[in-house]
Parts: C-alpha cells; structure tokens; sequence
C-alpha cells in the first residue's frame, strides 16, 4: 500500500547555509524533480523550497526506505555535506498531518504569516507541471491548501501584526482612514525607520526625508521614491505631515514640546501620528501629552507585536484541532480508495462469471426477443449487486483496521482476484481508474 | 393595537441596541448582522406605529412633539441604515445610534392626554418648524454618535489600548469627518428651526421677549453649534475638542426637547 512520506529540513532543524544551498529556481524546479523522481525511484513529487525550509513530498515509492534514504541522500549530494542531522522524516498520516501544518502557517517562524501558502501553491503546480503529481499527492495538497484556509478564516492566527513596520502601518490606518495621499515625514536614517516608511509608502503615502546629512537624505529618497529636506526645514515639514517617523542617533531628543507647539499651530490642529523609532528616544514624552499628537515609540509597537503573537499562538491551538480533524478525513479517504480495487475486482469477478454462464445458455433459447434479453442482463447486475452486498458493507465498515486488512486479502485469495487472465485484470484497472485514479501501482 | 406597536418597537430598538453594543465590546461572529436584522424589524414596527397612530388614532405626524419625536427617531434610524448599507465598517455605530434612536422614541410615549396643538395656535409654520428641527436634529444625533465614537477611539489610541474595540471602530479621521459634516448639514436646518420656531412664538405672544426656558435652551443649543462650526471651520478644530462640543450641543437639545415633554406633561400649552 502506497504511502504519502516527507523528507525535509527547516529554520528549526538545519542553518541557513545549508538551506541556501538548496534553493531551487522556479524554472529549474521541474528539471530538478525529473531527477529526484529517478534517483529515488518516484512517481510522485513536490519540491517545496522557501528561506525556511526545504522539503520534499513523495508518494509512492518501490520500496519506501529505500526512497526515504535516496531523497536524504540526493539532498546532501546538493548540499555538499551529509544533512542526515538536519532532516526529519514523516510518514503515513504524519506526513499529511505536517503538510497540513505547513500550509496552514503553524510550522512558521511567524504563525500565521501569509507567504508559505502561496510558496506551497507554487511548488505544487510546478511538479503538477512536470508530471509528478499522481492521486495520492493530489489529494494531499489540495486539501492541505483548503485546510490552510479554513484555519485563516476560522481562527485568529492571521489576526493582527506582528512586526514592528506593519504595526506602525496599522495605527496610521486607524488614525487617518486611507494613507493615500498623506504626508509621510522620515526623520534620520534608521534601519526601521527606514522599514515603517517603507511601509507606509506602499500603502500610498508621500514621503519626506529629513536628515543631519543632505546626501543621506538624498540618496534614501531616491532609493524609496521620495523627497528629501534638509534639516533645518524639519519644523516646516512637520506641520505639514501627518506619519513622522523619528530615527535619528542623537543622544537628545529632537522633537520637544517647545517645537511642538509651534507646529501646532502652524498644523491647525490636525492629527499627527508620531513613530519615535530611536534608541535613545527621539521625541519627549510630553511631546505625548499634546492635543491630536499620538507618540509611539519602540517599547509601545512592541508591546503591540508580543500581544499580536500571544494571539496569533493561542489560535494555533485551535488550528491544530482543525488539522487534526481534517486528518481523519484524509485517513477516511485513504481506506476508501484502498477498497476500491477490492470492491471493483469483485464485481468484476462475479459478473463476469453470471454473464459468461449467461452467454453460453442463450443460444439454446431462441425464442427470446430483445427485451426479454435486457431484463436477463438486468437481473445479473441485480445478482451482483444481491451476492456482494454484504460482502462490501463489510469490507467499507472495518476499513483500515487491522481485521479489514485479512478481510481484504481473504477477499483478493477466496475469489482469485489478483490472478485472472491479463484481459480482466486491464479491464478491472480501467473501470477502477474511471471511478477514481486510484494511488495503487 | 397603538401601544403594542409602540411596546413592540421600543423593546426591539432596546434588543438592537444591546446587540450593537455587545458587537462593539465583543465583536462576535455575525452580532453585527444580527443586530441590523433586528433593527429592521423595530423599523418596521415603528413605521406600523406611525401608520396606525395617525390613521386610526388620527395623531399627524407633526401634530405635536410626541409625533414628531417619533418621525425623528424613525428619520435617525433611517439614515443610519442607509449609511451602514453603503459603508460596512460604520455598522459598529449602531452602538451609539441605536440607544439615541430608542430615547428618541420614548419620548414620543409621555402623552398625558393633551390634544394636538390647539387650532388658534396653528400656523403654516409649523411643518417647516417642525421638519427642519427634525432633520437637523438627525444630523445631530449623527454628529452625536460620531463624536462618542471618537473620544472612545481617542482614549484608546492614547492609552495604547489597541483591543478589539479599537479595531472594530472606524479611524479617527472617518469620525471626524462623519462630525464635521453631520453638523454642517445640521446646523442650517436646526437655524431655520429655530427661526421659525421663535417666529411662531412671537405671532402667539406679540412679544419678542417672552422666551420660556426650553426656547432658551433651544438657543443655547444652536449657539453652541454655531461655536462648534465656527471654531471647525474658521480655526481649524478637530478632533476631541471639536468632537465633545458636538456632543454637548446633541445634549442641550435634549434638554430643550426634554424641557417640552415636561410641559406637555404637566398640561400647559403654547
């Protein structure tokens, strides 16, 4: 019986460098599946690479520990070094239930973040591109991929930021409505100063640069697509903007109460949005106090992304359960495409039999007509149907336990269903694959 | 058959109001859509109230303060449905409107038996008296809501609180927005009310200086939103300052309205 296993490492079990390593160009990725699939001897496989982790998806392999072994060693050949410490192997139901997980964003340095569904969808169709897509995975992904998103709209874990540039955009959001148009005011040159601008000048914001150094404004707007100032112009900015980020390395702060009230009133009293970024602070905390200014500064954004990921981790609870149920579905679908060969192959047999003894009295009765004719044909599907009735209540009901198993091949031995000439067996294959593609090789 | 309508919609419009509230405190899955629901069912039995109040009890819509108080309510629910309707994310305010809208219309329930407005007080004016108070006193109620919402969302922004009610309520800058235009809308009818209403007073009394209280009251109210508009417009005030001043002129209306439910109530007239 053909299994579902996975051979792969992550962030949480091998470094980066490694994973670097096997990274594997869009373009190239059905070529390097052509390869993997013939070293390891598989008829199916995904190629999931991402910054964080390196997976490989298989189904049904000749021998599955040999193919477990292959993909491990393939994977180490591309990396130049043996990763049998860095890989985990998961097998079976273990194998959806972690697949699940990872489209699902529970298995992400980030819960909840959005890109790895999308990284998952892409690897999926370019080996579904290159062929290596059979039933089995099929089936796999495609759930996987409905289970992701109910866990995004049933849960909380997408709920809420969880990094300081995004939060920031956020609250200017629920301050201002629409960020189109505003005025976004960078003060100095901070890495994440210079993220929360970004940031916000992706949600439609104009920005301004102001800084110590003329050329680091200039060369910062230019990289961003903004405009700079020098700063002597900051008080005159702003009171024109509505976002300033301050991110300045000076030791004082740079936005005091006395500058602020002439802003102010220069400003008509318009809402300002203050990001003080820096460390030390750039912006006096009176500054705080003032009529429609609202002060945020680094401590208070990350308060905000720990109560966010204390959230997003409490949804991951709820999610493992919806995993969890869905993997019993997966489970349920298995056991009924496993029968299936067996149910098929019974039918066959018996009918074949009815309707071969059948053909074989028919021409000692010529007085028959067409239709009496048909409602012979009729009562041998009705026999079928009547002999194997409870025979396959049977089978469907101990699916997937152990006692179903001895059914099964109690079953296959009692009718002689694997041997049979190579006519019925092909005919029984295709009406299989016309009820279902069944995984079985 | 005229006080059940009326039990049936106030206690509706009080259900509507717990629901909106609950969804602002609680955001729970579809408690929005559940309070609209039942706030269209207070509609509907509030316009079935009117309806029957004036064709079987023959109360006009304008006959007196409770009936207008119940096309004012109506009118404010209305509006709100409408902008809700447009806007998803403004549903939330039902937990504001809502509870104005079910004061509103109990105020339309305090009759102690006096009639309509007696004939020799009638005048032509009355409709226009009665319907430009009506409107702006919608917008009003609007700006009302608006200014609630703000000083809740204000508050949180400023103690860094970003909860679910802070997600759940509108930006700033909507409610100030909202503010600002509910009382430039409000503020030349609720003059044209207030002008026609003193005018009414002075054919009755033939003198300018017999203002009662409530009509005191009423000019407080309108000078108030003067001063709001006035510092909006003229010097750029926004946000909190502006937002509570909108609130204390709802107010003082309320009190001008209270003012004539109690006069009505101890049975004087004009």
């Amino acid at each position: 019986m053909s299994e579902l296993f996975v051979v792969g490492m992550s962030y949480r079990t091998s470094p980066v460098e490694v994973r670097e390593r096997l990274a594997v160009d869009a373009k190239a990725l059905g070529d390097e599946l052509e390869m993997l699939r013939e070293v390891a001897d598989l008829r199916e496989a995904v190629l999931l690479t991402t910054c964080n982790r390196v997976e490989v998806y298989a189904g049904d392999p000749a021998t599955r520990e040999a193919a477990l072994d292959a993909v491990t060693r393939w994977l180490g050949e591309r990396a130049g070094e043996p990763v049998d410490t860095y890989v985990y192997q998961h097998v079976g139901l273990d194998a959806v239930r972690h697949a699940y997980r990872v489209a699902s964003s529970l298995d992400s340095m980030v819960v909840g973040e959005p890109q790895i569904l999308g990284q998952i969808k892409e690897a999926y169709g370019a080996a579904k591109q290159a062929g290596a897509v059979g039933a089995l995975l099929d089936q796999a992904f495609t759930r996987a991929f409905s289970v992701a998103k109910r866990v995004r709209r049933d849960t909380e874990i997408a709920a809420g930021s969880v990094s300081i540039s995004s939060i920031a955009g956020d609250l200017a959001t629920k301050i201002f409505g629409d960020l189109r148009g505003r005025r976004v005011l960078l003060i100095g040159a901070g890495e994440m100063g210079e993220a929360a601008a970004k940031h916000l000048r992706k949600e439609g914001a104009t920005l301004y640069i102001v800084n110590r150094s003329r050329e680091k404004a200039e060369t910062l707007a230019k990289e961003h697509g903004g405009h700079s100032r020098g700063l002597e112009e900051m008080a005159a900015e702003l009171a024109q903007a509505d976002v300033a980020i301050a991110s300045t390395s000076s030791p004082r702060f740079v936005i005091t109460p006395e500058l602020m009230r002439g802003v102010i009133k220069a400003r008509r009293h318009r809402p300002l949005f203050l990001i003080d970024i820096a460390v030390p602070r750039d912006v006096d905390p009176r500054v705080g106090e003032m009529d429609n200014v609202f002060v945020y500064d680094v401590d208070d954004l990350e308060q905000v992304a720990q109560a966010n990921l204390g959230a997003r981790r409490r949804a991951a609870d709820e999610a493992e359960e919806i995993v969890q149920h869905e993997v019993r579905a997966f489970e349920r679908w298995r056991q009924a495409s496993d029968l299936k060969p067996v149910i098929v192959g019974l039918r066959q047999k018996v009918r074949g039999v009815l309707a071969a003894e059948l053909e074989r009295t028919l021409p000692r009765l010529p007085e028959m007509d067409g239709r009496q004719r048909k409602s012979l044909d009729k009562m041998v599907d009705a026999m079928t149907n009547k002999l194997l009735h409870h025979a396959v209540s049977e089978l469907k009901e101990h699916a997937g336990t152990p006692e179903g198993q001895v059914m099964v091949e109690n079953a296959s031995r009692l009718f002689d269903l694997a041997s049979g000439s190579t006519e019925e067996r092909a005919d029984a294959e295709r009406v299989a694959e016309e009820l279902e593609p069944a995984p079985g090789r | 058959m005229v006080m059940a309508l009326f039990a049936a919609t106030a206690a509706l419009y009080a259900i509507a109001s717990g629901l909106y509230v609950h969804f602002l405190a609680k955001g729970s899955e579809g408690g929005a859509s559940w309070a609209s629901r039942v706030l269209f069912g207070a509609v509907a039995c509030h316009l079935g109230f009117i309806a029957t109040n004036w064709l079987v009890a023959g109360n006009e819509p304008t006959a007196d303060i409770h009936q207008a108080l119940a096309v004012l309510s109506l009118t404010v629910v209305l509006i709100f449905l409408l902008t809700a309707r447009r806007r998803q994310r403004l549903q939330v305010l039902g937990a504001f409107i809502t509870p104005v809208t079910l004061l509103l219309f109990l105020g339309a329930a305090f009759r102690r038996g006096v009639g309509p407005v007696p004939e020799e007080v009638r005048s032509a004016l009355v409709p226009v008296h009665v319907g430009t108070n009506v409107l702006g006193l919608a917008a009003f109620a609007f700006a009302f809501a608006a200014g609630a919402a703000y000083v809740i969302q204000e508050r949180q922004l400023r103690q860094k609180r970003l909860g679910g009610v802070f997600q759940r309520l509108p930006a700033l800058d909507v409610l100030d927005t909202i503010g600002l235009r509910s009382v430039l809308v409000g503020f030349p009818l609720l003059t044209v009310g207030v002008v026609t209403g003193t005018m009414w007073a002075v054919q009755l009394t033939s003198s300018p200086l017999g203002l009662s209280a409530s009509q005191g009251f009423g000019l407080l109210a309108w000078l108030l939103f003067a001063a709001v508009l006035l510092l909006r417009v003229a010097a750029g005030w926004r946000g909190r300052k502006a937002a509570i001043g909108a609130m204390l002129g709802f107010l003082m209306t309320m009190v001008v309205l209270a003012g004539y439910l109690a006069r009505d109530a101890l049975g004087g007239a004009g």
